[in-house]
């Protein structure tokens, strides 16, 4: 198989430490040194609020600027930086659908070390369901399918998110409801997925749903800050 | 959209520009999906079904998505090429061509008149476009859509111009990867082969220049992009200097036809490829030193002044090849140049200007770049980077010019290989034709003489 990323060969290193901790074998899709490209955020210095990568674990400036919200905070898994664009160019807008395997497993180790009561992922809306054919986000955790109880109003796909500047990205009023049949989440932890943390809006608004519905606390988990 | 946009290709719409589209325009499926087999009906790929797989039972091809996604969700739009050209275009080209390139040029224009599948192995150097200019003229004054294709970009933007000149009087499209310009509806189209992917039955003429040049030799979408954009009734002529099994398999088979072009313009053979077999090169080099047969021949170089190439491996190697050069020869300047080196255009000038008498070099020089009167060194020939093609290729750099026609070709080996071999075979194959083809010249001129 070759990298996913690189179309290089991979090759396959079998460790006598592997092979003794009898643990399943994962094989990579991507090499190691694309691999090395995509820079992991120390969560002990990162913003408490939005999961940026900083040198010191203090609240970030663009975090200053929302409401202080005791209920929420943000984990994110790796720096936006110019590999990370490029894998979700190649991911999201010319729809490798098989780029999920990237992420998958990282992911959901992750998930595993969070204590949550229910996982719930940003949808994607209608139309793009249409074009692109998935969500990125359940692609990483599931079939690549909405998980149908956390939905986008018809009115948000107007202008599309690229295309707004900061300020207009933050007044845009809430792009979410719960549909008529979704999980109690009363006293529950959710933990809610996105690809990107950019201006917090998107999943600060998901998080207000779930609290307004009687959730105790909400955890994002973004792949990139 | 307008219709002609349309005429002889297969395109990838947006639903909203699917939404207007001229009468007549037919849809087609993209992929074709039937038990555990996926196919993408664009690019040609087998897909793995694991892979192409998109939720609610949708599938989409992993190959081309460079020119866009196609999947189960998207179609392909068409229309049948219907040659709307007016203002027929004639030759501007006022060049002349050698005998035996006349040959050549009928032998090509007979192909395309007879809608012939046909190669034209012409060795390196031998003047190949020009060759084509009669061919094309008259396919052109028939009102035939004729497209020049290569899986190279560099070798497309060498390429159109010379075309654009040869054929003043009409616009040549110009269609690759880089190209930001729109597509317009053009009687010659001059492309990579990657862009064919978007054509369905367009062309009557289809040239695929350089068909064997890296990193496309073994893709067998390129047979499947040629197939689709050429019209049933259609022409193909490949051009190359190393024609790979695959195509000498075809032409065992009938499916193509032949002709060489074994000399050169100024009708010298091709510089035979000498191999030295040394296992210790490299590690001689890991100490700094290189190997006697090396140092005998830069010594030479040192005092003749010759300009040289050494081709390694690998990147990592050139500086430990030119430490190692420096150390024996202080006062001979040379550089290092890589494919991805963000220098390289300058240091390649450098050579050519004659700022420096050496370059030290992967693969990527291989083609397009002509200096006159080098030898070249290709230290590793055994290495599986260099393909038969490349060696071939490496090879033809030596003896381009008239005032120099020959020159040496080292190439150190730490083992046999069997693609050194080959390479050499090929050589000795073009060269034995060319020397036929100097006798049947000599009695020519010898009875034009009487
Ligand atoms: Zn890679
Ligand atoms: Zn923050
Ligand atoms: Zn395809």
């Amino acid at each position: 198989m070759n990298c996913l990323l690189c179309q290089r060969p991979l090759t396959t290193k079998l460790t006598l430490k592997w092979v003794l901790s009898w643990q399943p074998i994962v094989r990579p899709v991507v090499c190691s040194l694309c691999w090395q490209g995509f820079r992991p955020i120390d969560r002990q210095t990162a913003c408490p609020d939005c999961g940026r990568a900083q040198l010191q674990p203090q609240v970030c400036r663009d975090c200053r600027r929302w409401p202080t919200q005791t209920q929420f905070y943000n984990q994110a898994l790796f720096e936006y930086n110019s590999a990370m664009q490029a894998y979700f160019k190649a991911y999201k807008f010319q729809g490798d659908f098989r780029l999920r395997a990237v992420f998958q497993a990282r992911l959901k180790q992750t998930l595993s070390t969070i204590k949550a009561d229910v996982v719930v992922a940003i949808p994607v809306n209608p139309a793009t369901m249409q074009t692109r054919g998935f969500n990125q986000v359940t692609g990483w955790l599931a079939a690549g399918e909405n998980d149908g109880w956390l939905v986008t109003l018809a009115t948000t796909k107007a202008i599309k998110q690229a295309t707004k500047n900061r300020q207009d990205r933050l007044l845009t009023t809430q792009p979410f409801q719960l549909a008529a049949e979704h999980p109690d989440l009363t006293g529950k932890t959710v933990v809610i997925v996105d690809d990107v943390y950019t201006t917090g809006r998107t999943i600060r608004y998901a998080a207000m749903v779930m609290l307004e519905n009687g959730a105790k606390s909400v955890i994002g988990l973004t792949v990139a800050r | 959209m307008q219709a002609k946009e349309l005429y002889g290709r297969q395109l990838l719409l947006t639903p909203v520009e699917a939404q207007q589209l001229p009468a007549g325009t037919q849809k087609l499926p993209a992929l074709k999906v039937t038990g555990q087999q996926v196919q993408c009906l664009r690019c040609g790929s087998q897909l793995q079904r694991r892979w192409a797989q998109l939720p609610d039972h949708h599938y989409y091809c992993y190959q081309c998505l460079t020119l866009g996604r196609v999947s189960t969700l998207t179609s392909l739009y068409h229309l049948p090429e219907p040659n709307a050209f007016t203002d027929l275009p004639s030759l501007t080209w006022d060049g002349q061509l050698t005998g035996p390139q006349t040959d050549c040029a009928n032998r090509v224009k007979a192909a395309f008149q007879a809608r012939q599948r046909h190669l034209l192995w012409a060795v390196t150097g031998a003047g190949k476009t020009e060759m084509l200019f009669p061919g094309l003229a008259w396919a052109l004054q028939q009102g035939l859509r004729v497209a020049v294709a290569s899986p190279r970009v560099d070798v497309c933007l060498e390429l159109a111009p010379r075309l654009q000149a040869a054929f003043a009087t009409t616009t040549v499209a110009v269609l690759h990867g880089r190209q930001p310009a729109p597509y317009v509806y053009r009687q010659l189209t001059v492309c990579t082969t990657h862009q064919l992917l978007r054509f369905r039955e367009a062309f009557d003429v289809l040239v695929i220049d350089e068909v064997d040049a890296f990193p496309f030799a073994a893709n067998p979408r390129l047979t499947y992009a040629v197939e689709h954009a050429v019209k049933p009734t259609g022409a193909v002529l490949y051009l190359t200097a190393t024609p790979s099994r695959e195509l000498l398999q075809q032409v065992k088979r009938g499916q193509l036809t032949i002709s060489y072009l074994p000399l050169r313009f100024h009708r010298h053979l091709l510089p035979k490829i000498q191999v030295t077999l040394a296992p210790k090169w490299w590690s001689h080099l890991q100490h700094g030193k290189l190997i006697k047969p090396v140092q005998r021949w830069l010594t030479q170089y040192a005092t003749s002044g010759r300009r040289f190439l050494i081709f390694v491996p690998r990147i990592s190697q050139l500086a430990i090849v030119q430490a190692a050069i420096q150390r024996m020869f202080p006062k001979m300047m040379g550089l290092t140049v890589y494919s991805a080196d963000p220098e390289r255009l300058d240091k390649v000038q450098q050579m050519r200007d004659q700022q420096v008498q050496y370059l030290v070099t992967t693969t990527i020089l291989e083609r397009g770049v002509t200096l006159p009167g080098i030898d070249v060194i290709v230290l590793g020939a055994d290495d599986a980077v260099f393909s038969t093609a490349a060696l071939v290729q490496i090879a033809g750099r030596v003896g381009r010019s008239r005032d120099r026609p020959t020159g040496a070709v080292h190439m150190v080996c730490a083992s046999h290989a069997r693609h050194v071999k080959q390479a050499q075979r090929q050589i000795n194959l073009v060269n034995r034709k060319g020397q036929r083809l100097l006798n049947e010249l000599s009695t020519l001129s010898t009875t034009a003489n009487h």
